[in-house]
This record gives C-alpha cells, sequence and structure tokens, in this order.
C-alpha cells in the first residue's frame, strides 16, 4: 500500500497499480481515448497528461502520461492545473484535427471550449486515432486478427494484406473497444459481416434469434472448454427452459409431498 | 460462504415486484436498468423466478476472454467488472441458463451481482419467495 496526494487530497493505493486507475476510482474525471482496463496501457492517445511532483523535487514537476505511470509512495498529483488543461487543449485541437468528423472527439472539444480546430485538418481522415485498442483487445483475445499496416500518414489498421482476416473470429471486441466508433460492422438474421469477412450465426433452435458467430463459439469451445449446447439457444429460450425444469422439480417435490 | 440466497418457487405468485425491485436498483442517469430476475410462469399461474445461480464452475467466468467476471469473495456473487468489459456478448452466449444478457439502454452486459450483498428483489418479495439470509 502506498499513499499519494492528488489535488492535494491523500489517498491510498495499491503498489504498481497505474496511475489512470487511481484517479478514475477516485473520482476525477481525467479525459482518455485509449484505455480501457482489458487491455494493457500504451500511452497513445495522450489525453490523460497530468502533473506529478514528490517533496524532495523542491517544486520541480514533471507532465506524464497517467495511465503509464505506476503509482509510488509519497507522490504529488495535480490533475487539472492551467498547464495540465493548456497540454489537454494542445492534444484535443490536434485530435481534432486529426479526426474532424467524430463526435466522440467533438463532444470532448466542445467541453474545452474548442469548437473548430487551429490546425489544417487531415484530408480523407476516418476518424481513427491510432490509438491501437482493437489490435490489442485482438490481442489479449489471443487472436492478431488485425494490425497496424503501412508507416507514417498512410498507417492503418487493417487485417492482413487487406484480405478477409483469417485469424478473427467476429466477436466484435475490436468494434466494441473503438473510443471513435470507425470499425463497421453488419449484422443480418444469420450472417456477420466485420473486415470483410462474413461469419455465419448460430441461430437459436427454439426461437431463431442470433446468438453469437460460429467461429467464436467455436473458439470458446476450444479454449474455455464450454459445452456445445450452451450456445445452441437464445438467453430468452434458455430462462424458459430453466423456469420448465425448476417447475417440474417443484411439481415433484409438490407431489412426493403429498 | 455465509450467506445464501433462497429461490422458493411454490410462494411466488408472479407479482413481479422482483423484477421492478431489481430494475430501480440498478437504475443509472436516471432511467431504470434490465431486471437481473425474471418471473416465468412454467404453468397457468405457476411462477418460478429464474436468477443466477452464481454456479461455481460458471460458464460466464470461463468464457469471458476479459477476465471482467469474478467472483466477489464476500457475497459469493459472480460480479461484471464494467471496466474491463469489452461487450463480446460471450457470457450471454455461454450462460446455460440464460441469466447474462445485453441492456440496450445503458449499452452493457447486465448479471445478477446480488447487489453487492443486500439484494433488493428479496427485501421486496411480497411472499417471502426469494430469501437472502445467513447460514
Amino acid at each position: 500500500m502506498v499513499h499519494i496526494t492528488i489535488n492535494g487530497k491523500v489517498v491510498k493505493a495499491a503498489e504498481g497499480e497505474m496511475l489512470l486507475t487511481v484517479l478514475k476510482r477516485e473520482g476525477i474525471d481525467i479525459p482518455a481515448l485509449c484505455h480501457h482496463e482489458a487491455i494493457e496501457p500504451t500511452g497513445n492517445c495522450r489525453l490523460c497528461m497530468v502533473e506529478i511532483s514528490r517533496a524532495e523535487w523542491e517544486g520541480w514537476k514533471k507532465h506524464v502520461t497517467s495511465c503509464l505511470y505506476p503509482v509510488e509512495d509519497g507522490l504529488i498529483v495535480n490533475t487539472h492545473t492551467p498547464e495540465v488543461i493548456e497540454i489537454r487543449k494542445t492534444i484535443i485541437d490536434l485530435q481534432l484535427a486529426n479526426c474532424p468528423d467524430s463526435d466522440v472527439i467533438q463532444k470532448m472539444a466542445e467541453e474545452y471550449g474548442i469548437y473548430k480546430t487551429s490546425y489544417e485538418t487531415v484530408p480523407e481522415g476516418d476518424n481513427c486515432i491510432m490509438c491501437y485498442a482493437c489490435t490489442r483487445i485482438c490481442e489479449v483475445l489471443g487472436k492478431s486478427a488485425i494490425s497496424a499496416v503501412m508507416r507514417g500518414h498512410k498507417k492503418v489498421i487493417a487485417p492482413p494484406f487487406g484480405e478477409e482476416p483469417p485469424d478473427c473470429i467476429g466477436c466484435l471486441a475490436c468494434a466494441q473497444i473503438c473510443p471513435t466508433n470507425v470499425i463497421p460492422w453488419t449484422d443480418t438474421d444469420s450472417t456477420r459481416t466485420i473486415w470483410k469477412k462474413t461469419f455465419d450465426l448460430i441461430t437459436c433452435t427454439s426461437c431463431g434469434k442470433a446468438v453469437i458467430t460460429k467461429d467464436f463459439a467455436e473458439y470458446l469451445m476450444a479454449q474455455r472448454q464450454i459445452p456445445k449446447e450452451y450456445f445452441e439457444t437464445c438467453d430468452e429460450c434458455k430462462r424458459m427452459a430453466t423456469a420448465r425444469k425448476m417447475g417440474e422439480i417443484v411439481t415433484k417435490a409438490q407431489e412426493a409431498a403429498l | 460462504m455465509k450467506y445464501q440466497f433462497e429461490v422458493i418457487p411454490s410462494k411466488c405468485i408472479g407479482c413481479r415486484t422482483c423484477e421492478l425491485a431489481c430494475a430501480f436498483a440498478h437504475a443509472q442517469n436516471q432511467k431504470p436498468g434490465k431486471s437481473r430476475i425474471y418471473p416465468l410462469a412454467y404453468a397457468p399461474d405457476k411462477y418460478v423466478p429464474v436468477t443466477c445461480l452464481q454456479c461455481d464452475d460458471a460458464a460466464c467466468v470461463k468464457s469471458c476472454m476479459f477476465n471482467a467476471l469474478r467472483r466477489n469473495e464476500e457475497t459469493g456473487a459472480v460480479e461484471l467488472d464494467k471496466e474491463r468489459c469489452v461487450k463480446c456478448g460471450a457470457c450471454v452466449a455461454a450462460c446455460p441458463f440464460g441469466c447474462a444478457l445485453i441492456d440496450d439502454v445503458h449499452d452493457e452486459i447486465v448479471k445478477c451481482d446480488l447487489c453487492g450483498g443486500s439484494p433488493a428483489c428479496a427485501a421486496f418479495c411480497p411472499t417471502k419467495a426469494l430469501v437472502y439470509k445467513r447460514v
């Protein structure tokens, strides 16, 4: 256990915890786009910048990305100093130039009083901020179906050779985690298309509602030993089956008691 | 486990008070959440409040690739860590009892968390078909 001072208040934190996790737990509003607890922090979006200092630094301070900074005893953190706000504003301004059409970034910019970027906007931008949240979550899942390709301003997140990714299982983790919602997918009654690859969806044997993609179910069966029959019906039908099963047990018990 | 959550279907009258209590106990941004308990009729006028069984070898916990579902050792409930959840829906598909589901209003996965140790459904059940007690 370590003690750190956040905006003048002393709080406890576990050793090795990242500063942003502690700040969020304390209810301090820190903007962050690429941060998610399920993936390793990489500090790509730079928005979670805070000011840190220590008593022995005699007034010296530095600015760090809080998602990447492990807490240490005696740390003095300030989250909303004029310098920090100015840094954040610059980053948001740059992000807005990069993704002029993104609702998420527009909203964030408005909160900081930026209505129009002071930089030149990226022509034909796709709102991707290159935070790698999608590739990182795919890695956590154990698939790594997508990655960054090309270099410099041509860099994009894509499947290998721009073709159907062979390792993709259609779980939508990448699309769900994307902070700016730029990964498109479409669902029909029995298929799902993402990264130009079409997946078959398992449909409920009793009501026909889509449950999960076949590939994802097979992956879960192989990796986590989930029985195949668990995926055959939708949640609603499974609940009804549970009610009937429990009802049977109740009826039997009542008959036995008579 | 220090506490036990008991469901007595023979006492259930299907009034759905538990469903309301649950939805309001899990309200966010002035909007009720989706209920984590479902009183369903298995025969005319015979009801079972179906809810998460907090399985020992839980399929939802096993199916989560991101360790978002973990057991709270104090209450014994399998709890969802919203910060770690990516809403992939693996737990919803894997639960054999259908007790994890997607809440479209709040855009999250929901499952019974025993309200962190004092379930609202048990407190409001008029016939005591739901009982939370120390064992």
